[in-house]
């Protein structure tokens, strides 16, 4: 019986790449398929445990097939790609390098070598799946010829957990909670909702709140840096880094907040859009790269990079009851795009799993 | 600027209209203020710009680069001779470490002391700009007193060519006479005091300023409360609408006409509304005076048409602008000859050559 073997460098708890292998692994395996999963460091536990990666080279067999996720560059990915194999790309995007000068030289480098990589590996695969058509047309660019959009596989029941009580407890008071979830990183552009949030207080809710979901462990530099700007512009108090959170708390701050807010420069995929959807939250998103494909009817996206006008829509988001309905309305209908079995299916056909 | 397609029931450009249209409000109610388009274009602080180019600012992106820790990974993940290679290299630096590690704390001293130099040259002055700039400076001070001709004794000057104390009174009172009994009033360029002298006879709080610290000691010592101030400089240290009326005699001839210019923009914004603004200026279409007498005064910059004067008035908002000129020529030519053209072209040129020597320019803030 030929093996599905998934492979990615890092697999880490709470994280969206992570989260796609584990889902993909546990569909195979559930479809009656051997399946196994490897990376070069893992922290997270799975069924079955995570295998390390050499362990591929004596494992793959000519007709497995092996999908290695790509999010960022790596010389294993030379080495596997010479695998034989039927061999998929699974494309998560690299992060542009220029969205780390002035922050990490070390994580620029990485990027731009990623993207070159990325180029290399492209003839030695037979398919390369983009999450997104955004992700897609990289792929396209970067000289595959056979491309296909699966999106990120996700587990919607996972969010049924009961969400944490002292998190509800914490945000009940303000009547403004706008909610951004992502790894702390300078793409992600934390630093211009927090000028945002001071904007808001200053015009239109001084008691509005901002909270910041997602680790910001990889990026200390730029976590300070938020952490200096929002004393310099006199909203400490009104910033909370929530860092890494368990599932039961991020639900909890869904549940408490008011609006979801992104002003990322960079996405490819978006997985806090479905997720702000799913617990009924009305979006306001700046539109960068595969926002507006997950948004797609859902969701107010904003063109331009003004903070005043971002945060007035926000405003009348807050205010006007029938326009937040709307948006909610069509975020329930939007998710429901994403469902499991619809993500299931189009994966099993693309996939071939 | 947004777009949410049709389905949601949302409209969009409604939507953005009323956006704006809060904005609009919020900058004239003055929440969105400098102050807070300030904090919206605050850069991160604690290092170079995100997502600069660190060649457009290499000296702020120096100090992170030099502290920057990259730690080298040796490691190699090929199949087979991975781990061969791994050893390599790791038995390579440890060999080398040594020869390495001398020649890094040497380049690396090299380095902070070049960014050390280089900071200080970037923020030090350089003594050939400063020598230069000192020179450019000190031509401009020459200049300017040459122009003025400071190297004349001023008390000479006034002595010949100033005129006395009663006659000044009597020119002034009719002006005078347009302020509010008990007003607050400004004498701009008080000299000796003369014009103070009279308001305080009329009952107005008036007080002085002048740029002249000797003129200013003088009337202080003959109890008048005055200011050693340039003209345009103490205008604008005045709160809004806080003064009961502006009287300048023979202050708008002694600076360039921008100065004047916002001599008058500062005065409208400092009167009252309907507070009376008194300029007053030698008048410059009687050419004896234009083309001679103003000239007695080395500092004077050009004569004033009252056109003119009447015009920076009026564009600058003063309602009610009027000119008025005062001073007769004595001797003029003498107009008792035959009724008709003759008569006629008698006055004419007395009107051009012999007419009124000063004139002033009334008008109110709005």
């Amino acid at each position: 019986m030929a093996t599905v073997h998934h492979f990615h460098p890092t697999l880490v708890p709470a994280d969206a790449i992570s989260n796609h292998v584990v889902a993909l692994h546990e569909l195979a395996r559930r479809d009656g398929k051997d399946s196994r999963v490897y990376a070069i460091e893992s922290t997270r536990p799975i069924d079955g445990g995570v295998l390390p990666y050499r362990r591929l080279f004596r494992s793959v067999r000519p007709d497995d097939t092996l999908l290695l996720h790509f999010s960022m560059g790596n010389e294993v990915f030379d080495q596997l790609a010479k695998l034989p194999a039927r061999k998929v790309l699974v494309y998560h995007n690299v992060t542009p390098a220029e969205f780390f000068t002035g922050i990490n030289p070390h994580a620029a480098l990485h990027a731009q070598l990623g993207r070159k990589q990325l180029g290399t590996l492209a003839a030695q695969m037979e398919l390369g799946v983009g999450v997104s058509e955004y992700n897609r047309r990289e792929l396209e660019a970067a000289g595959f010829t056979r491309t296909a959009v699966v999106p990120l596989l996700i587990d919607w029941t996972a969010y049924d957990v009961a969400p944490d009580p002292a998190v509800l407890a914490q945000r009940a008071s303000a009547r403004t909670k706008l909610l951004f979830v992502s790894r702390i990183a300078p793409h992600k552009r934390q630093d211009d909702l927090i000028r945002l949030i001071a904007y808001y207080r200053a015009c239109i809710d001084p008691e509005a709140q901002l909270v910041l979901v997602g680790s910001y462990r990889d990026q200390p530099q730029y976590h300070a840096r938020l952490r200096a700007l929002a004393q310099e512009l006199g909203v400490t108090g009104a910033v909370t880094f929530a860092g890494s959170v368990s599932l039961s708390a991020l639900v909890a701050y869904y549940r408490s907040a008011t609006a979801f807010v992104s002003l990322s420069e960079h996405e490819g995929f978006g997985v806090p859009l479905l997720e702000a959807m799913r617990f009924d939250l009305p979006i306001v998103a700046y539109d960068a790269g595969a926002v507006a494909e997950t948004l797609g009817d859902a969701g107010l996206r904003a063109k331009t990079r003004d903070l005043a006008e971002i945060a007035e829509l926000v405003g009348l988001v807050g205010e006007r009851a029938d326009l937040r309905a709307s948006l909610v309305a069509a975020g329930r209908k939007r998710v429901a795009d994403f469902s499991t079995d619809r993500v299931e299916q189009k994966t099993r056909t693309v996939l071939g799993l | 600027m947004t777009t949410a397609p049709s389905t949601t029931g949302v409209d969009v450009d409604a939507l953005m209209n009323e956006v704006r249209a809060r904005i609009r409000q919020r900058r004239e109610s003055g929440r969105f203020d400098a102050g807070l388009q300030a904090a919206l274009d605050r850069p991160l602080p604690g290092g170079a710009p995100i997502f600069a180019d660190d060649l457009a600012d290499p000296l702020k992106a120096l100090p992170d680069v030099l502290d920057a820790d990259q730690a080298y990974d040796p490691r190699s993940r090929r199949r087979y001779v991975g781990p061969v290679i791994t050893l390599a290299r790791r038995a390579a630096i440890w060999l080398l470490r040594s020869w390495i590690g001398d020649l890094v704390d040497r380049q690396d001293r090299v380095n902070r002391l070049l960014y050390a130099a280089i900071r200080e040259q970037a923020l030090a002055p350089s003594p050939l700009g400063e020598a230069r700039l000192a020179a450019i400076e000190e031509t401009l001070a020459r200049r300017e007193r040459d122009e003025n001709a400071s190297n004349l004794e001023w008390r000479f000057l006034v002595a010949r060519f100033s005129g006395v104390e009663e006659q000044i009174r009597a020119q002034a009172e009719p002006f005078v006479a347009l302020f509010p009994r008990g007003g607050r009033v400004l004498d701009l360029g008080s000299g000796r005091g003369y014009v103070l002298g009279l308001m305080r006879e009329r009952g107005l709080a008036a007080y002085g300023v002048d740029i002249d610290g000797a003129a200013v000691a003088e009337s202080r010592g003959n109890g008048f409360e005055v200011l050693e101030a340039d003209a345009e400089a103490h205008l604008r240290s005045l709160a809004d609408r806080s003064l009961d009326g502006i009287y300048s005699a023979h202050v708008a001839e002694h600076v360039l006409l921008g100065k004047l210019v916002e001599i008058l923009r500062q005065a409208r914004r400092v009167l009252k509304p309907g507070a009376p603004l008194v300029m007053a200026t030698p008048n410059a279409a009687t050419l004896t005076v234009s083309s001679h007498t103003f000239y007695f005064d080395p500092s004077h910059r050009r004569p004033i048409p009252p056109e003119l004067f009447q015009f920076l008035l009026e564009v600058e908002g003063f309602t009610g602008v009027e000119v008025r000129s005062y001073a007769p020529t004595e001797p003029r030519l003498d107009e008792g000859v035959p009724d008709g053209p003759i008569r006629e072209n008698v006055r004419l040129l007395n009107r051009t050559l012999f007419g009124d020597r000063d004139y002033a320019v009334v008008g109110r803030a709005p």
